[in-house]
């Protein structure tokens, strides 16, 4: 039902000229056209990104393992104290070795290092 | 049966053309009113609205509540509508100079025409601004109430209430301006 209250804008009305009201469509169309593109171009980069990442993660997870492995090496160096413990057990059996005339053999060095690692 | 809004902005998330263009078809004009109750310039009101459904499609993962697409959609053509305003004359002598009508109706015609679409800016331009959107939902877009109060953000008694004040304010500007539209 026509509404008797309703102004008339229709001068106000795009559609008025025709023309014109086709350009501001087609260059919209085409400016909406190009984001959506430029947006799926994005979402393919982000793709592309997160079929990397689970190789990255594994590689990452890797690396990890290996630097952890490396510390737990690390970690177990001697203290000062130990080394210094270690010397004088190796000055021990050098002296006592060196006093009977003698090399301490491989065997025994081994046994003495060993020593600090059973403490 | 049309899609919803909420249907096609899913589609657009996931890079579907044609519900792009189905959502522009659907609010191009309706933004357009919007743009030109903040800018009161033709020229202005297609560039802002061009530009905030670039920033719609651009930013269509932000849309929290797809299927209220149309509200969020026209704030963001106010706020492109304002940013635009604010740029300095030297642009906008630009957009006047696309102002140009197509080649078609008379020189004379034409002149009329321009003189009344002036007029009309001119008397929108001494309303509030949420008046002018709603008149111009209303009255141009043929947008109901409830639609209106849904898009807006406003209670459907206030677009009664601002339909009906800015007619009469408006009736009253362009009758003592000689016009009776």
């Amino acid at each position: 039902m026509m509404d008797p209250e309703r102004m008339d804008l229709s001068p106000l009305d795009p559609a008025r000229d025709p023309e014109r009201w086709s350009r501001v469509i087609a260059v919209t169309l085409m400016r909406v056209e190009a984001a959506l593109l430029s947006r799926t171009s994005a979402d393919g980069v982000l793709d592309l990104v997160g079929a990397w990442s689970r190789p990255i993660l594994a590689a990452a997870a890797i690396l990890a393992l290996v630097l952890g492995t490396a510390d737990a090496i690390i970690g177990s160096r001697p203290s000062p104290l130990d080394r210094a413990s270690e010397a004088r057990r190796m000055a021990v059996l050098s002296d006592h070795s060196l006093g009977r005339g003698q090399r301490p053999t491989g065997g025994q060095l081994l046994v003495a290092l060993r020593s600090r690692s059973a403490r | 049966m049309d899609e919803t809004d909420a249907e096609l902005v899913h589609a657009v998330r996931r890079g579907d053309r044609r519900a792009a263009n189905h959502l522009m078809e659907r609010y191009l004009r309706a933004a357009r009113a919007v743009a030109l109750a903040v800018t009161g310039s033709e020229a202005d009101a297609e560039d802002a609205c061009q530009d905030a459904f670039v920033t719609a499609i651009e930013r269509i993962d932000d849309c929290r509540d797809p299927a209220r697409f149309g509200k969020w959609l026209l704030q963001i053509v106010r706020n492109r509508s304002r940013n635009l305003i604010r740029v300095p004359a030297v642009r906008r002598a630009v957009a006047l100079d696309e102002t140009a009508p197509s080649a078609g109706a008379s020189p004379l015609v034409e002149l009329e025409r321009g003189e009344i679409r002036e007029r009309l800016l001119a008397a929108l331009a001494e309303i509030p601004e949420q008046h002018r959107e709603v008149v111009l939902l209303h009255d141009l877009e043929g947008w109901k109430h409830r639609e209106i109060a849904d898009r807006l953000g406003l209670p459907e008694g206030t677009v009664r209430s601002h339909l009906h004040h800015a007619r009469r304010k408006l009736r009253q500007l362009l009758g003592e301006r000689g016009m009776t539209p």
